[in-house]
């Protein structure tokens, strides 16, 4: 197999395992409204965030072994790095668990009444952004530096459209709903808190993760990468990954389990 | 002195204060301009102080150089790796340096340095404590915002707490400069993180003492609300010390965990590692995941009192019992953070010190994980009296007397390992057989705790009090001793003074069982934790009188221990060969070690403690042709 051959296969695995997530987003969305599944919704949920692991975080070259002994040589210390980002994912995954059980406790079976379109729109958004990082990072693996900088920058720009949404869009009109961040409203309770508080959470992720983008955007500007050398370009991908992972259960957890407790 | 004001440390500092204003400036502003209040007790607003704190420990960091490299890599500038230290002596100590073995001294002077500040309160409320009724902590006192007994809260909430940290730090000091030598590396497999482990301690001790003088704070170390989401200002800092401190926890543990996995010595198997490594393993994986909890918690709290996100405010819909799982699913898995490396360094020093074998390696490596895994599920032990659903209790009462099972399974194999070996007492032996004798006792005291009968009567009585200073001295404290004691000569090429170490030894430990069954004692017969005065009808003054004056025996033998440490630096006996005899492979080299530890790297040709077989050696230099061995 040629070259580009290798490439074109691989890019259109991506657009394939895109059309899988669109799919069970939109899967997801009907159970929820017409179900209201519980563990459906989790099922799926972990059948998106299986996707994403190995498809675009590529988790499985965790497995790749040292061909060279050499332990100051490039192959060697991505190996290690690699481990180490990994590990550092793991840890803070911790953070977003405990979110979860955080959510769980306080709401129990109840959940925000929020914009759904407003919901699915900032998802869908994540998820092609995420679509559009798997491009970039493959277009660096094979050298192609102006298709890693425009993927990039495209991941970029929905990135800060997600948080933008968020929390220029969502947040107002939650508030506006009456949703409040202090636990005041006697209807809702502890409902607002722990919106803001998980949402919050994830956008400051969102928004390390477009530093992080910005970083190896410039970088690649300046010729630091090539196919062989790029480290910081799939530690940035596999960090970006992982921000729309969490939300791939934030997503279900805050606008799809439990009933609506409306502010008023 | 001029060379400690160019010094990382001090200009961290500098820019640590002016972060802090910064921080502080800018919620001040944004309150000025919103109409809210910008002035309260202590000069600034809550929120002024926190976000303060928090800009100024980032500061401290970026400001002492140990950031410099990465902001470099996100500008695309090109570093080199140091091949020189650039400081000598003391100075090297206050810099930043990429030297595990720089960082694991760094780690331990600052661990001592919190064990005597926690120690000192522990003194001045011991001394309150020593009769009933009060004595000088009274309500008429006034000091930092203060009267008497508040302080007394404060001083015993900031012992717990402090003592922790610096446990935690200990913890990072043992492992980092042993682990990377004990599996034949030049370093770790992080050198920059590992620094930034290190120096995140500074500004997060410092904020975290800070709250001395921000009018304290009530609620013990435990920080629960409701009670922390009123108490003063200090409060935050104790909450925004411990998170700054839990980033130091985190990326170290990780950093362990990959240069164990990746930069062992040609022919090192998991089971040829030296023993105290998998230890080191264990306590990474724990420290590196559960922490995120406590972090969490804190957080929350500092939500709830800043914005009034009324997590754990039964009144606004949240729920205080909330808070103790987050923070007990942390902290119970943070003691076994605080003994398994210690336990490790019985595991490791015993065979050196009874010239036989480890008896059942592979058991009590695969103790350390066991307990290291068993530890996370039994957090809600610390919760029977909490008023969450009863039936929890049993899950958590059978997970807890089941954790004591692979404890036992060390404890049998050190009982076998000593059965018949010929035994020396060598300071750093003594404190070792001191562990396992404390711990022993921490141990015994453990499953009332776990029972749920007992347990109800006991919580929050000094018996818990005299139970856990038994394991932390057991698991950490006297095995800390030990390890400095034994390798003291690898860092210095000189040996601590044996008589004053026998003497801190003998001195310290008699003393210790006086001050933990003096504690289990007056539990029994009703003394209560946390609280600064206790009824004369109890009968127990003569027993607090008896504790307070070990306590301060404890105290005179770490002085004891400090000066010894200090002096020997430059003045002890020459010692730069295999001191104890040691199989392990650092031992194989000259002391003090050099730079990147092994000139020639090593290669595991036999067991780790097959002392006593002839013609058995555990490791050997490669052969000189192979490869590209370093420079």
């Amino acid at each position: 197999m040629s070259h580009s051959q290798n490439k074109s296969a691989a890019l259109m695995q991506g657009v394939i395992i895109f059309v899988y997530l669109t799919v069970l987003t939109i899967l997801e969305y009907y159970v929820a409204v017409l179900f209201d599944a519980v563990p459906l919704l989790i099922i799926v949920a972990i059948a998106k965030a299986a996707l994403v692991l190995y498809y675009f975080m590529h988790i499985y070259k965790l497995n790749e072994t040292d061909h060279d002994e050499n332990p100051d040589s490039y192959a060697f210390k991505t190996i290690t790095n690699r481990l180490g980002l990994w590990l550092f994912l793991l840890s803070d995954s911790f953070v977003f668990a405990g979110l979860l059980v955080m959510r769980s406790n306080l709401l129990g079976l109840t959940r925000p009444e929020l914009n759904q379109a407003l919901g699915l729109g900032v998802t869908a958004v994540l998820l092609i952004s995420s679509f559009f990082m798997n491009r970039g990072e493959l277009q660096m693996a094979h050298g192609d530096v102006k298709g890693f900088m425009r993927n990039t920058a495209i991941t970029f720009i929905l990135g800060l459209g997600f948080l933008l949404g968020v929390v220029l869009l969502e947040w107002q009109i939650a508030a506006h709903e009456g949703l409040t961040a202090d636990f005041g409203n006697p209807v809702t309770g502890p409902v607002g808190g722990v919106f803001y508080m998980m949402t919050g959470m994830h956008a400051f992720h969102v928004f390390t993760g477009l530093i992080f983008l910005a970083v190896v955007w410039n970088n690649a500007r300046k010729g630091l990468y090539t196919a062989e050398k790029h480290w910081g370009v799939e530690a940035a991908a596999v960090y970006w990954h992982f921000v729309d992972l969490v939300w791939i259960f934030f997503y279900p957890a805050l606008y799809l389990i439990g009933t609506a407790v409306a502010a008023h | 002195m001029k060379k400690f004001f160019t010094s990382a440390l001090f200009k961290g500092l500098v820019w640590q204060v002016i972060g802090f204003f910064i921080g502080a400036g800018l919620v001040t502003g944004i309150r000025a301009l919103m109409g809210l209040s910008t002035t309260d007790t202590f000069f600034f607003t809550e929120p002024a102080w926190v976000l303060g704190a928090f800009f100024g420990a980032i500061s401290f960091l970026v400001g002492c150089g140990v950031t410099d490299d990465w902001i470099k890599w996100a500008r695309g500038i090109e570093t080199h790796d140091e091949h020189e230290e650039h400081w000598t002596g003391w100075e090297k100590y206050v810099n930043v340096s990429l030297d595990h073995k720089v960082i694991g001294i760094q780690y331990t002077l600052i661990s001592l340095a919190l064990i005597a500040i926690g120690g000192t309160f522990a003194l001045i409320f011991r001394a309150e404590l020593a009769a009933s009724q009060l004595q000088f902590l009274t309500t008429e006192f006034q000091i930092f915002g203060q009267n008497g007994p508040q302080l007394y809260n404060t001083l015993m909430s900031l012992h717990g707490i402090v003592m922790i940290i610096s446990i935690l730090l200990g913890v990072s000091g043992i492992i980092n400069y042993a682990v990377p030598l004990l599996i034949g590396a030049a370093d770790m497999s992080f050198p920059r993180l590992n620094a930034f482990s290190y120096w995140i301690a500074v500004p997060a001790a410092i904020t975290l003492i800070s709250s001395l003088f921000l009018g304290g704070f009530d609620t013990g170390w435990t920080g629960y609300p409701p009670l922390s989401a009123r108490a003063p200002v200090g409060m935050q800092m104790f909450f925004m010390g411990v998170f700054i401190a839990g980033w130091s926890s985190i990326l170290g543990a990780l950093n362990v965990v990959v240069t164990v996995l990746r930069m062992r010595a040609k022919g090192m198997t998991a089971m040829k590692m030296p023993i105290f490594v998998w230890a080191g393993l264990a306590t990474s994986i724990i420290a590196m995941t559960a922490t995120q909890f406590i972090g969490l918690a804190f957080q929350l709290v500092m939500f709830q009192r800043l914005f009034d996100m009324g997590f754990f405010d039964p009144s606004k819909g949240g729920n205080p019992v909330l808070f103790q799982h987050l923070f007990w699913f942390y902290s119970h898995p943070a003691v076994y953070v605080f003994i398994l490396p210690g336990l490790g360094v019985i595991s490791e020093l015993l065979p050196v010190f009874v010239r036989k074998p480890l008896y059942g390696y592979r058991w009590i490596a695969m103790s350390s994980i066991g307990i290291a895994l068993v530890g996370f599920v039994v957090w809600a032990h610390h919760m029977f009296t909490s008023g969450m659903n009863e039936y929890l209790r049993v899950p958590f009462m059978y997970s807890t007397l089941l954790v004591s099972v692979p404890t036992g399974v060390k404890f049998f194999s050190w009982v076998a390992t000593m059965w018949k070996g010929k035994i020396s007492t060598p300071t750093p032996m003594l404190f070792v057989l001191g562990a396992i004798v404390v711990f022993l006792m921490g141990g015994l005291s453990g499953p009332p705790h776990a029972t749920v009968s007992t347990d109800l009567h006991l919580h929050d009585t000094y018996f818990v009090v005299g139970h856990f200073h038994d394991t932390i001295f057991g698991g950490f404290v006297f095995p800390f001793f030990a390890a400095i004691y034994y390798w003291f000569p690898k860092a210095t090429g000189r040996r601590m003074n044996e008589f004053w170490g026998k003497v801190h030894f003998w001195l310290m430990t008699p003393s210790f069982f006086v001050v933990t069954f003096g504690m289990m004692y007056v539990g029994l017969l009703g003394m209560r934790r946390r609280i600064a005065d206790y009824d004369p009808a109890l009968g127990i003054d003569t027993s607090q009188l008896i504790i307070t004056i070990a306590a301060f025996c404890i105290a005179l033998s770490v002085l004891i221990f400090f000066i010894n440490f200090f002096y020997s630096i430059k003045n002890g006996e020459k010692a730069e060969g295999n001191v104890w005899e040691s199989r392990s492979p650092e031992w194989q080299v000259p002391s003090p070690m050099s730079l990147h530890n092994y000139p020639t790297p090593i290669e595991v040709v036999g067991e780790p403690y097959d002392y006593g077989l002839k013609d058995a050696p555990y490791t050997r230099f490669a052969p000189a042709s192979k490869g590209k061995g370093k420079h």
